[in-house]
């Protein structure tokens, strides 16, 4: 095990010291208890940790979805934790992607609409270029005029991302983006986001409780009861789910 | 049992969504209660006190040859105890003041005046006056005035009866000129020889009365005391129950509305617990068990808000008599109206169990595999089955053969013996079989409706795009609610419609018979010299100062025909005139403009040639055109001025009509003033006709405000059914806020989005409402048969269907404001 690193001042995104308190008095649970950690530029991360471990609600903060009880959330030089709604809303459509576990994309539109709909609400048209590429590369051009109902999970996942990533976001924050998929569909996602790092110095954070899923990341980033208990660089199967194995055990 | 346990259960954990999926149900249970309720209050203040013949009367002799004699002779009848003749006569006290006398005993049980102060009448001279009366004509108590009561055989005022006032009354009626005093006074007064109705009551244990009095009063209807008195209790009643019959009926289509809104709204419910009803399903409940324990929901919740909206309108009902009492106004308290009360929950009961029921049953269809479904849309139909599209064709040809059998069947320009009734209903019953196509074609239409109208709105940007979308992915949902809205405006469009159109109808009958602002004439026919037509001509204050002509002639075998010289181009207001035939334009000299009586009786037609007698003289002239009924100034002929001139007309005028030079009440006021300046002196009369067109067109705009403020109940029902779709929906849709929030919607965005999706079911509502109402009600015009033009106020629609969406707009803000507050995180997590 290792001790945990202050973030380097280059990295993309960052807590510092972050707490999340939900609840008041005795009913108080601490999901974030003083974390901190650095996610570098053009890295693939996984947050791993068994349930309740705070992973989720790291995340969400980091992404400005969600406020912290204190500490820092920086994205870039930015705390988000300080900022109104109105600027995290800002800070969402351009400078965060988002995949979650259930694809989320918005039924009425189709999966074009779905895909530019972030830098239509920011008022940018998107890069012809990366779209073009995004969506030859994920295999969906000959389903851009479908809507999320005619698709299979697989497909409305690889839009999301196309969703998520077509905007050139500084991070991509992607929620368990395998949990509702076949373990084909769900490796060709993983390989698509490892390459976007290799191939678009994309930044990825993604959180999963899946060791195979994590060993496509380029670090592991372990959490246990809302602190950070460690992580892994260049992951494998095996590593993860010993120092998986290892937190259950600690606790 | 347990499938209706869990069901309650889920009712008892959320009371609130419970009043939102009833509150259309409960908001008309609140109208029609508050009817109810209105009824009573107005049949209590109306009719308190106001039973004309009083209570001790046994008998009445009326509605016949009653002589005085007669009456005398009733009084002596056996078994009688009293018998009072009433007589009503009366006269003028000075020149303006009218005194009505009345005969009345002034104490004992049949006594309709009670002495309040002085003394009540005994002999021919005297009079008692009710408190109104002695303060409106001035009458103090010993003063004399004198009547003209009395009038020889052939008509003439005999000298007038001096009376004096020697009492004060209370009486049932006192409208400020009523007098009264003992029958036989009243005989010597005013020499009268009959009475108007005898009243009378039996002595302890008579019997047979009523037969002595038949066989007495010969040629008068004898009735019983309580007869007479429910018979004039109702009439009173009548009247008020007329007005509540009207409101009734539109009461009874806001209820239908608040049914279309409820079943709506159980759809969108039971499709959000789709999951939950197929976990039921997957863990053995039955479908019959699902379907009633849903129906039994829908019961539920018709009892809750139907008490809840009896209960408020019960509240408010007892308020009103209290708060206008601050006020001075006294009106009676509605009182609580137990069976109306129960009944009106009873209908709420109904509704909801009838709007339930179709959603119930396909709720329960759901396959248990559903439950097993991750993904968190309920795909939501966006086609109709087979047998509603069958429904809806077979609703809409029924529509459209109606609709083809009043089109065939229109009346012509004249129509003779036309019957417009069934017509009428034809339309009606029309336009309610097309609604109901409507109903069951609904979602088919959303999406080509969308299609065109949303096209702003989705160009508008992504905000706006989406919204079309929302609305747009669930095309029943939007179907069901924007047909409640399209019927709100259907009503609205078919009054606007049909009032502008009756409005042009009595604006041309005014053109004829008032076709200027004034019209001077001399007083007793005198006629006007020229000089004072150009005095007229010279005030700035007038325009269009137009003199005519007026003779009487013989046309045929028919005299006292009236021909005029009215210049036609002269007044603006005569262009409003309708014309059978040809053109008024084409009068020239040699030609003749006829009144509709005047073709009619000589069977003429234009072109035709009519000949005019006056006196010794006579012309012939083509007729130019034919007006539909009398010409103007109520005229048979209207001929060329020199063409009157030849048939023997003087030099003088009969009058003159002018126009006033501005607009607005101080031009009217303005014109007036130098018409009276400007015949000053001379015997001359001024008639103010637009205070005549205006007092119409008051008339009609009164009627039709009405008209719209019960149309208004079914509007409110559609705002409340577009709000609690929004609401119902955005519950729903938490999940999909919390995307669109993600990715990176502002709030503002959000809320303006939602409130969007609000809107367009107006518009999708209001557009279907003016396709369906105008053409309908244009329909309905020309059923009448009144030869009314087709006027269709385009303004007044555009202001409707603003309006209509600005309610649904605001409707959508309260849930969009909720929706929006949603964190994220929150709405993402839920399921």
């Amino acid at each position: 095990m290792q001790t945990p690193v202050l973030p380097d001042t280059m990295a993309a995104v960052a807590a510092v010291d972050l707490t999340k308190v939900y609840g008041h008095g005795d009913t108080a649970v601490r999901a974030l208890d003083g974390v901190t950690v650095g996610f570098a530029r053009a890295q693939f991360t996984a947050i791993m940790g068994p349930s309740g471990s705070g992973k989720s609600t790291l995340m969400h903060c980091l992404a400005g979805l969600d406020t912290a009880t204190s500490g820092q959330a920086l994205l870039g030089g930015t705390d988000l934790t300080k900022q109104s709604d109105k600027v995290l809303t800002k800070v969402r459509r351009e400078r965060i992607g988002f995949v979650f576990q259930a694809f989320n994309l918005l039924p009425q539109l189709t999966a074009a609409q779905n895909i530019t709909l972030p830098l239509e609400l920011a008022g940018r048209k998107p890069d012809r270029h990366l779209y073009t590429h995004l969506t030859e590369t994920l295999g969906i051009t000959g389903r851009l005029d479908h809507r999320p109902g005619e698709l299979s999970g697989g497909q409305q996942q690889r839009v999301a991302l196309a969703r998520a990533l077509v905007s050139r976001p500084e991070v991509v924050f992607a929620d368990e983006p395998t949990g509702n998929l076949d373990s084909r569909s769900g490796a060709e996602v993983l390989l698509f986001l490892r390459n976007s790092v290799r191939e678009l110095g994309q930044t990825i954070v993604m959180v999963t409780h899946d060791p195979g899923a994590a060993a496509y990341a380029d670090r592991v980033v372990l959490l246990a009861d809302g602190r950070v208990a460690g992580e892994i660089d260049r992951p494998d199967t095996a590593s993860v789910t010993d120092a998986l194995q290892g937190l259950a055990a600690a606790r | 049992m347990s499938v209706l346990r869990t069901q309650m259960r889920g009712v008892a954990r959320r009371p609130t969504r419970l009043l939102l999926t009833g509150l259309a149900v409960l908001v008309v249970s609140f109208v029609v209660y508050a009817s109810v309720l209105a009824q009573q209050i107005t049949e209590r203040s109306v009719l308190n006190g106001l039973s004309g013949t009083p209570e001790a009367v046994d008998l009445v002799v009326r509605n016949g040859d009653i002589s005085t004699k007669t009456a005398a002779a009733i009084g002596q009848v056996p078994g009688v105890a009293e018998a009072v003749a009433r007589i009503d006569a009366g006269g003028m006290v000075g020149t303006d003041d009218y005194l009505q006398l009345q005969s009345d005993p002034g104490s004992g049980p049949l006594a309709l005046a009670t002495v309040t102060q002085g003394r009540y009448p005994q002999k021919a001279g005297e009079i008692a006056v009710t408190p109104r009366t002695a303060e409106r004509m001035s009458l103090a108590l010993g003063q004399t005035v004198s009547v003209q009561l009395r009038y020889s055989e052939d008509g003439k005022p005999l000298p007038p009866t001096r009376v004096t006032v020697v009492g004060l009354v209370k009486a049932r009626d006192d409208y400020g000129f009523q007098a009264y005093a003992p029958t036989s006074a009243v005989i010597a007064m005013t020499g009268v020889g009959q009475a108007s109705r005898v009243e009378l009551r039996y002595a302890p244990g008579a019997e047979g009365v009523q037969d002595r009095v038949t066989a007495i009063a010969k040629g008068a209807e004898v009735a019983t005391g309580a007869d007479v008195r429910l018979e004039e209790a109702e009439a009173k009643a009548s009247g008020v129950n007329a007005v509540f019959a009207v409101i009734a009926m539109f009461v009874a289509i806001a209820v239908v509305a608040a049914g279309l809104v409820a079943t709506s709204t159980f759809r969108i419910m039971f499709a959000q617990r789709m999951r939950q009803l197929a976990l039921l399903r997957a863990v053995g409940a039955g479908r019959g068990s699902i379907t009633r324990s849903l129906a039994a929901e829908g019961a539920l919740t018709g009892l809750v808000t139907g008490l809840a909206g009896v209960l408020i309108a019960l509240g408010l009902g007892h308020l009103l008599p209290v708060v206008t009492g601050w006020f001075g106004f006294k009106i009676s308290s509605p009182g609580f109206p137990v069976p109306a009360a129960l009944g009106t929950v009873a209908l709420a009961v109904l509704i909801t169990v009838l709007a339930v029921l179709a959603p119930a049953a396909s709720a329960a269809r759901v396959s248990p595999l559903e439950a097993l479904r991750s993904s968190g849309t309920t795909g939501s139909r966006r086609d109709i089955g087979a047998l509603r599209w069958v429904t809806g064709l077979v609703l809409a040809a029924g529509a459209g053969l109606a609709a083809a059998y009043v089109i065939n069947g229109l009346p012509g320009r004249d129509p003779k013996d036309y019957d417009p009734t069934p017509m009428l209903f034809a339309v009606v019953g029309s336009g309610a079989l097309a609604f109901f196509a409507l109903v069951a074609l609904g979602p088919v239409l959303v999406r080509p409706v969308l299609a065109l109208l949303g096209a702003p709105i989705r160009r508008s940007g992504p905000v706006g795009r989406l919204a079309a979308g929302g609305v747009g992915a669930a095309p029943r949902r939007a179907a069901a609610v924007s047909v409640v809205v399209a019927l709100g405006v259907t009503l609205i469009a078919g009054a606007l419609v049909g009032g502008a159109s009756i409005r042009v109808l009595a604006e041309r009958e005014a053109a004829a018979s008032a076709p200027a602002d004034y019209e001077v004439t001399g007083e007793d026919l005198a006629s006007m010299p020229v000089a004072l037509v150009d005095k007229l001509r010279d005030r700035r204050e007038l325009t269009h100062v137009t003199p005519y002509r007026r003779i009487t002639t013989k046309i045929g075998n028919v005299e006292g025909l009236t021909a005029v010289d009215l210049t036609m181009g002269s007044l603006p207001e005569l262009d409003k005139l309708d014309v059978t035939a040809g053109s008024v334009k084409d009068l020239k000299p040699g030609s003749a403009v006829i009144s509709g009586f005047t073709a009619e009786t000589t069977g003429l037609g234009v072109g035709d040639k009519i000949t005019l007698v006056a006196g010794k003289r006579s012309g012939t002239f083509t007729i130019a055109a034919r007006l539909p009924d009398s010409g103007p100034l109520g005229s048979a002929v209207v001929l060329d001025p020199g063409d009157l001139t030849k048939l023997g007309a003087p030099a003088t005028y009969s009058g003159v009509l002018a126009d006033a030079a501005e607009s607005g009440e101080k031009g009217r006021t303005d014109g007036k003033r130098a018409i009276d300046e400007s015949v000053a002196g001379a015997g001359f009369h001024t008639d103010v006709l637009a205070d005549q067109r205006d007092q119409i067109d008051e008339q009609l705009t009164l009627l039709l405000v009405i008209a719209l403020g019960l149309i208004g109940l079914t509007v409110a029902i559609a705002v409340v059914g577009v709000g609690t779709t929004t609401a119902l929906s955005v519950v729903e849709r938490v999940r999909e806020s919390g995307v669109l929030r993600a990715v990176g919607l502002s709030q503002g965005g959000l809320r303006a989005m939602l409130t969007a999706e609000s809107a367009l079911y107006g518009v999708i509502g209001a557009a279907i409402g003016l396709v369906l109402g105008v053409p309908y009600a244009l329909l309905a015009v020309k059923a009448l048969g009144v030869n009314a033009p087709l006027a269709v106020p385009v303004g007044q629609l555009a202001v409707v269907f603003v309006v209509l969406i600005a309610l649904t707009a605001l409707a959508g803000v309260l849930p969009a404001r909720k929706a929006a507050k949603v964190s994220p995180v929150a709405a993402l997590g839920t399921e």
